[in-house]
């Protein structure tokens, strides 16, 4: 520990800067997964407390996905000599249009019941509304907010608010202000109370219920009860505890946490790049200094531990300015995460406060210090085997990495070699996952060969550009592979996640482009809700109809699109006319025969699935799907799989027919409408709208709009994706600048020399400038060959695990070409302040400089 | 052609060390001189200055006429590079060039066209008698040839000036007479003035002029 003391907070102190941007890599990532992890966490606790508030003494609730149920159902509940209480239950996010302009979330309950499981805690309103519930329920306008939905939006009780409803616009009246209690933090505290039977008809839900609530009677085991009554609904209903729910929703957003550990992951693994090289340069710089302290008597194991102690401690200081920094951006990346998952999945929520775990914060301080420590072990082992003897003597540097190269490329090639076997047996996980790994340590081995080699192969170019600055740049280069190899392999490294990235970005884009061409083929789009994937109002049966006999319609289609529970996990069904489908929009089959698939599917004897649903469910053509429906069980082979972009998670298309017969649901999300050949569609428009007019809530995408929006939600996943780039990038520029920086300290004599013998200020910039263009150009190219590997893996990852799309391989070459004028920005930028530094400072003592 | 008038230099550190108090001295062109001194006497220092690699505390400098004080960096750079070629006690050269582009350095700086570089710098190092070692990395040369790279560097623009620090500290006797004579001979035929910083008697003998500093004045300036 002294010697720690004496020596390192020596260096780290002349070397400020440096240790600061040898940190970054690790602050980054941590501040990443740290932001990012807790983010998700936030909404995830904020969902589980919603779900805990608005449960109040709820101990089991009965769902069927969200197709919801008969309310035959409820008496079946309430029947049974168990249940002490059974109450259903609605519940939507809507936007009232008020002051705020947030989403609300409505919870339409049946007064009566429900005041035994839920305690309204009025503070204010009329007061028979709180002695006698049924006042409410007699009047079917009332509405109950909580005190800060109230404040916020101006509202007193009888204040109006106007809800335009599926059977036309309905006024509500406040009657109740609910005092901050429990239930009222729900949601944010953005609650509103209903009456259950109100709610059916303005969300357009039929006679159905969402859900039951219950509360066991006395003396009744909690889990007996849900056992019995799985038994007596069926396995179409979902009967668990209240807390079960946030599993569903952690399913959903399970694919952002995912995305959250790779861009740490990737940050982290840049960030150890840096470190290395920081420490391996040290060594170097440091190696008189380590004889003496060897020829005084320290050991080999003091000395390796001395190096391995700085990284930890430089670990545990960059890892928790990680953890603040990630604090910190946590509450704005919640906020936005929270819109998207709603966006993606239509499952609205909000988080107003971070809530970070501590075991989450310890575990990225523990990987904070790992990396670095890892990162530092290689160094310390060479530290430690300086000749005290040789360190002393002046002149040339004691060669450390001898034989380095070929060693590296000799590993190289075995790992390769094993890769190539890997992708074999690469239907097997770990096989896969493995061989993925191993090509990248394989191809880390080669950056420094690869580095050298292209150094090398660009000098005569850079001399007939710059005869001076080009060749004295590119022989930095080459003459200190050790110094250049980590920036390179960082930039390298983020260049291949922006590639992969970037190939898989277009892919997906070439694919759903392609699918929106045959699917999204309708003139227009008419929907009940804000937007497409919300599905909390619903149109009756009759709505098409009414549709079909606007003159100008040439076709209807009517969508009922709903997440239903397949093996636990809630999967987007999608219930449509599939013969009429056939007609209109005739999405090949990737896998069975298209012609039997359409015709067996339209005649309700099966599934069409979508190739990712099939990928993330291990679903195979031909074989039968058992499908649990409020009604029973359906049992239906799978007759062909297409590629449908409908949902992330994956898609299921059955027969209109077979979906209201199962499902017992007729209710509409969507109705497609296409239009004579000379109607347009701002004149169907205004006919839809005269003939519709107030009797319902509607709301008119035309192709174009829906078109777009598609794309924008896919500019919002991907945009997420960004944000690894952008650190990617940032810690690569990083890197460049710590390595310029030694550089410029190890060449202090020769830039002096340079300005002795002549060479004007500006000629020493561009030497630094020319020596971080040609990092940044070796490693880009470096980087654009490893972007094409890791393309292939990304694009198989994506297929296995995350999206399960199998998309085309291309590369990306628009890409590849704008990265060029990027990276070579970016690289003159971090060549600024290391050039400046250059040329400022004492000749003479450059010269005199050892 | 060289000309001070009461030039100090101060270091300000812990310790303030005047490295040159006052110092007045007058060189004419294509004269040959010698500096000597007890170690720490200021003769870096002193040619430094000259040189233009650093700037006095006090007192002008002016060089072919052109006084140093006031003109910016890259305008002092530019006058180096016009005038002066710089022979140091460690030679100096770039490790990653080879003895021609070494030589050729100071050229490219200056813009020249290529092939005339080529021309300048082959012709330079066949006067220093490394015709044959033209490809040649500084650490595959001798001490000696390493000191004539170095000087065939410094003359590569035929500097009306050129300053040597102990050229011939870092070489044995015999090849440090070799150089010195190189030295001399360049002297003669190119008309340069010289100013040689040496701790040799006899480098210091054989120069027309000599100067002796110490404590930063001048104690002794004899010709002949
Ligand atoms: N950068 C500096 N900072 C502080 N003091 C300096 C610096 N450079 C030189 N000196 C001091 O100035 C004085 C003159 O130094 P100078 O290098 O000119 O001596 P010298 O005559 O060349 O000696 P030597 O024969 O040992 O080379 C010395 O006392 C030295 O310590
Ligand atoms: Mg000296």
């Amino acid at each position: 520990m002294r010697l720690l003391k004496l020596i390192s907070w020596q260096y780290v102190r002349k070397h400020l800067l440096r240790t600061m941007l040898t940190m970054a890599g690790i602050v980054l990532g941590v501040a990443v997964f740290v932001g990012m992890h807790t983010a998700n966490q936030s909404v995830l606790s904020a969902f589980n407390k919603t779900v805990d508030r608005i449960a109040g003494a709820t101990q089991l609730q009965i769902t069927a996905g969200e197709s919801g149920f008969d309310e035959e159902v409820l008496e079946r509940v309430q029947s049974n000599p168990n249940v002490r209480v059974a109450v259903p239950v609605i519940e939507a996010v809507v936007n009232l249009n008020l002051k705020t302009q947030s989403n609300i979330l409505v919870l339409a309950v049946d007064m009566t019941g429900d005041r035994s499981l839920r305690e309204y805690d009025l503070e204010d309103g009329d007061e028979t509304v709180i002695e006698d519930p049924l006042v409410f329920i007699a009047q079917p306008d009332s509405l109950m907010v909580t005190r800060e939905f109230a404040s916020a939006n101006g509202l007193a009780i009888n204040s109006k608010i106007t809800l335009s409803a599926m059977d036309g616009p309905r006024t509500f009246t406040v009657r109740g202000i609910m005092k901050s209690s429990g239930l009222t933090s729900a949601f944010g505290g953005n609650l509103a109370i209903m009456d259950i039977y109100a709610a059916q008809k303005v969300f357009g839900r039929n006679r159905k219920f969402d859900r039951i609530d219950l509360a066991a009677a006395e003396g009744v085991s909690v889990p007996e009860l849900q056992k019995q009554l799985a038994a007596t609904l069926g396995p179409g209903f979902e009967v668990e505890s209240p807390s079960a729910r946030g599993k569903q929703f952690e399913s959903l957003s399970s694919v952002y946490g995912m995305l959250a550990n790779i861009t740490s992951l990737f940050a982290l693994f840049i960030g150890m790049f840096i470190i290395y090289n920081s420490f391996a340069i040290a060594v170097t710089q440091r190696r008189s200094e380590i004889g003496i302290v060897r020829a005084l008597g320290a050991t080999r194991g003091q000395i390796q531990a001395l190096f391995l102690t700085e990284s930890a401690v430089l670990g545990l200081v960059g890892a928790s300015a990680g953890l603040l920094f990630g604090l910190g951006i946590a509450r704005a990346i919640s906020a936005s995460l929270g819109n998207f998952l709603g966006e993606i999945y239509g499952v609205a929520q909000r988080a107003d406060e971070v809530s970070s775990d501590p075991r989450l914060l310890l575990g990225a301080l523990v990987m904070g210090v790992v990396t670095s420590v890892i990162a530092a072990w290689i160094p310390a082992r060479s530290a430690a085997s300086i000749d005290p003897v040789l360190a002393l003597q002046k002149g040339r540097y004691q060669q450390l990495s001898k034989g380095e190269n070929r060693v590296r490329r000799q590993m190289a090639a075995v790992l390769f070699v094993i890769v190539f076997f890997c992708l074999f047996f690469a239907q097997d996980r770990v096989i896969f996952y493995s061989g993925y790994f191993l090509t990248v340590i394989a191809g880390l081995l080669l950056v420094p060969t690869l580095a050298l080699w292209l150094s090398k192969a660009i000098r005569p170019l850079m001399k007939g550009m710059r005869p001076v600055e080009g060749t004295l740049a590119a022989d930095s280069l080459i003459q200190s592979p050790r110094r250049t190899s980590g920036a390179v392999s960082a930039l390298a490294l983020s260049i291949a996640l922006v590639i992969s990235l970037g190939g898989m970005a277009r892919a997906s884009y070439d694919s759903i482009n392609e699918w929106m061409r045959i699917a999204l083929n309708p003139d227009m789009f008419l929907t009940p809700t804000q937007n497409v994937t919300d599905r909390s109002f619903r149109f009756p049966a009759s709505f098409a109809e009414t549709i079909k006999q606007i003159p100008g319609v040439r076709l209807t289609q009517v969508v009922r699109n709903a997440r239903v529970l397949f093996q636990g996990n809630p999967v987007m069904f999608v219930a449509i006319d599939i013969a009429s489908l056939r007609r209109e929009s005739y999405l090949p089959a990737i896998q069975g025969d298209s012609e039997s698939m359409y015709r067996l599917a339209a005649a309700g004897k099966g599934f069409i699935v979508s190739d990712n649903f099939a990928e993330l469910y291990k679903v195979k053509y031909n074989e039968p799907l058992q499908l649990n429906t409020p009604t029973g069980p359906l049992s239906l082979p799978v007759v062909g799989i297409v590629r449908d972009y409908s949902d992330q998670k994956g898609s299921v298309l059955i027969d209109r027919n077979v979906y209201m017969k199962y499902w017992n649901d007729d209710t509409i999300n969507i109705v497609r409408v296409y239009l004579d050949a000379n109607t347009t569609v701002a004149e169907m428009r205004a006919r839809i709208e005269e003939r519709v007019a107030g009797s319902t809530r509607l709301f008119i995408l035309t192709n174009q709009d829906l078109k777009a929006y598609i794309i924008k939600i896919t500019d919002q996943w991907f945009g997420l994706t960004y944000i690894q780039l952008a650190v990617a990038v940032l810690v690569a520029i990083l890197g460049i600048i710590n390595t310029l920086t030694v550089s410029i300290t190890d060449r202090r004599r020769e830039l002096g020399v340079l300005q002795a013998v002549g060479a004007l200020r500006g000629q020493v910039r561009r030497t630094i400038w020319l020596e971080a263009i040609a990092i940044g150009v070796v490693g880009l190219l470096i980087g654009l060959l490893f972007g094409a590997v890791a393309l292939y893996y990304s694009l198989e990852m994506s297929a296995r695990d995350i999206a399960g799309l199998r998309l085309d391989y291309t590369y990306p070459w628009n890409m590849a070409v704008g990265l060029v004028p990027v990276i070579i920005c970016a690289a003159l930028f971090a060549a600024l302040g290391p050039a400046e530094q250059a040329v400022r400072g004492g000749l003479v003592e450059a010269l005199e400089y050892e | 052609m060289i000309s001070l008038s009461s030039v100090s230099k101060r270091f300000d550190g812990k310790r303030q060390v005047i490295a040159l108090d006052a110092v007045n001295l007058q060189i004419e062109k294509g004269e040959m001189v010698s500096l000597v001194g007890p170690s720490g006497s200021g003769k870096s220092t002193l040619l430094n200055l000259i040189g233009g690699l650093d700037r006095p505390s006090e007192g002008d400098i002016r060089i072919d006429g052109t006084l140093l004080g006031g003109v910016s960096d890259d305008e002092l750079t530019r006058i180096r590079r016009d005038k002066i070629g710089f022979i140091f006690q460690f030679f100096n050269l770039l490790p990653t060039l080879t003895c021609l582009e070494n030589v050729s350095l100071p050229l490219h700086l200056r813009g020249w066209p290529a092939t005339r570089i080529n021309e300048r710098a082959r012709e330079l190092l066949a006067l220093v008698k490394l015709e044959k070692r033209l490809d040649h990395l500084p650490e595959e040369l001798s001490g000696g040839e390493r000191q004539r790279v170095a000087i065939a560097r410094a003359l590569s623009v035929y500097p009306p000036i050129l300053l040597a620090d102990e050229p011939t500290g870092n070489l044995d006797s015999h090849t440090g007479e070799e150089i010195l004579a190189l030295i001399r001979e360049l002297h003669e035929r190119l008309k340069a003035t010289v100013l040689i910083v040496t701790h040799d008697r006899g480098v210091a003998e054989a120069c027309p002029r000599q100067i002796a500093l110490k404590d930063g004045h001048i104690v002794m300036d004899k010709k002949g």
